[in-house]
């Protein structure tokens, strides 16, 4: 059997890109989020992470959508998913998700850019100053909704395979939680590379603040992993052959040995105890830590949705 | 002000979690039709069958499905037994048109569908976006994008052909050894329910709930598999 080529085979790596970058985005927004209300306040938007959590979250969520169309069959009829809801099913109640979750995002976003927003728009359309008043008065329930949307678009990412009853590896309820856990990590790390690259200053309060987070953050997920692998064993039948399909030697048993634990929990893991130990925090420690664990973020992505289409109930 | 950003807080955690678990409640009840006069259900008598594919090309030709995929299949698996006395198994893979059907639940503009007058699960072509999600949930593998209308395809009985011009579906006229029996599981006067309150069927992957309504006969083993 082929890694990326076999019978059962539905799903290609589109869909793995598409969960890495809905990952990206609600992480990304979940930090900027906890960044300004735990750690800078009004003066955010000065911050050279805020802003890089800010373009990522947006970009990468219309290149995750943008993907998901292309993918399909029929990409011209994609209005129909907005326009026809089944509210039985995973990906229509993802639709909705999405959808509300870009809203409070472009709200909190011109929130927290307010003033830059204003005094660029002051001379020649002040009515803009007026929106982004009017907006601003609903900080804290914007706040709020996008916290709760960031984590449900997490969530979903894992919710829309583990809704499949073919693939033993998919149905189980530990996947959406594992694919928070790593998509949040997945928004710190782009924020972090983001904001180092935009001249944010690798020993700033908001990488120290990111760090704390990104501890334990990286314990849970390997936690997570432990629970998801050890669960299938323990189910036994098909979800115990999936299990060691999927981390026994092979293609992809390297990847999620080397790559994801490796590369992509252990090394960062270290790195950031290293740097919350020692303080030092350089441009380089700063950017690579990060890209590492970006790196086992996409390969987890793509290691989950291979491996689990490799064995069927 | 913060008393009242935790309320709203937890009020909207409590309406986001509510929203999100409700269609969940009374699962069953809405997938279950709602005319319960007709429920189409199948009987493939593997002792019958002798593999000659001519429901498969039946099929082709009635409901017009191109080269290269195909709604209906038969699996052959042996030879069993020891020569002289050798022979083949064959399965019939084709749509289960399961009672709980996952590619009913995942489907997202509800393009596929269970008829309510019949239980067949069928496809609304003009709604299907071809997200493949129904492919990758269905159990039983039946499931294909038609190449040339680029939409999820698969059996339907014939729902919209031979069974829409009163006549059996195309497979169940083809089979020269009568292995194929169609009918009505609410019709108790029905050959389907005769043959299958007298014959120990097996239903595949019904651990998974999905209920699915193709019955099968088994031939004889011939000898003993672990």
């Amino acid at each position: 059997m082929s890694a990326f080529h076999f019978d059962t085979l539905v799903w290609h790596w589109p869909i793995a890109i598409y969960l890495f970058l809905a990952g990206v985005s609600a992480g990304a927004m979940f930090f900027a989020v906890m960044l300004k209300h735990g750690c800078l306040k009004g003066k955010a938007y000065q911050s050279g992470f805020v802003q890089a959590a800010c373009v990522v979250a947006a970009i990468s969520v219309l290149a995750g959508l943008g993907v998901l169309v292309l993918d399909l069959t029929k990409p011209l009829h994609f209005w129909k998913i907005l326009v026809f809801y089944n509210p039985m099913s995973v990906m229509s109640m993802g639709v909705i998700i999405l959808m509300l979750y870009q809203v409070f995002m472009y709200a909190w976003i011109v929130i927290t850019f307010k003033q830059p927003i204003d005094d660029l728009c002051k001379k020649r359309l002040p009515i803009v100053g007026k929106l982004t008043s009017v907006i601003a008065r609903y900080e804290a329930g914007i706040t709020g909704l996008l916290v709760i949307f960031s984590v449900s678009l997490g969530a979903y990412t894992g919710f829309l395979l583990s809704a499949q009853p073919h693939f033993p590896m998919w149905n189980t309820g530990v996947l959406p939680l594992l694919f928070l856990a790593s998509g949040l990590s997945s928004g710190a790390a782009a924020s972090l590379l983001g904001g180092v690259l935009l001249k944010g200053n690798p020993n700033g309060a908001e990488v120290r603040f990111i760090h704390k987070i990104e501890i334990p953050l990286i314990l849970g997920e390997i936690l997570l992993m432990f629970t998801f692998f050890l669960g299938l064993v323990f189910s036994g039948g098909q979800s115990k052959v999936a299990a060691f399909n999927a981390i026994g030697v092979g293609f992809w048993g390297f990847i999620f040995w080397f790559g994801i634990m490796g590369l992509g929990l252990s090394a960062p893991l270290a790195m950031n105890l290293f740097m919350t130990a020692t303080s030092k925090r350089k441009f380089s420690y700063v950017a690579g830590t990060a890209c590492l664990s970006l790196l086992g973020v996409i390969l987890l992505r793509n290691f989950i949705l291979y491996t689990g289409q490799m064995t069927v109930s | 002000m913060e008393n009242s950003r935790r309320h709203f807080l937890k009020n909207t955690c409590a309406l986001v979690a509510g929203v999100s678990v409700y269609p969940l409640s009374g699962n069953n009840a809405e997938m279950e039709p709602e005319i319960n006069n007709i429920k189409y259900a199948l009987l493939h008598d593997e002792s019958k069958c002798i593999g000659c594919n001519a429901c498969v090309e039946a099929c082709r030709e009635v409901n017009h499905v191109p080269e290269g995929v195909t709604r209906l299949s038969i699996e052959k698996t042996g030879p069993f037994g020891e020569y002289p006395n050798q022979y083949y198994h064959f399965s019939r893979h084709s749509c289960e048109h399961c009672e709980n059907a996952p590619c009913v639940t995942v489907c997202p503009t509800g393009a596929a569908f269970i008829d309510k007058e019949t239980g067949i699960v069928a496809v609304n072509a003009d709604r299907c976006v071809g997200c493949l999600y129904c492919i990758a949930a269905c159990p039983y593998e039946v499931r294909f994008i038609n190449p040339v209308t680029k939409t999820a395809d698969k059996c339907d009985f014939c729902r919209e052909t031979n069974l829409k011009e009163g006549k059996q579906p195309a497979c169940v006229e083809a089979c020269p050894t009568k292995a194929l029996v169609f009918g009505n599981l609410k019709d108790p006067e029905s050959e389907l329910v005769a043959r299958l309150k007298a014959n120990p069927t097996e239903r595949y992957k019904q651990s998974l709930g999905t209920r699915p309504k193709i019955f099968r006969i088994k031939a004889r083993q011939g000898e003993i598999i672990l």
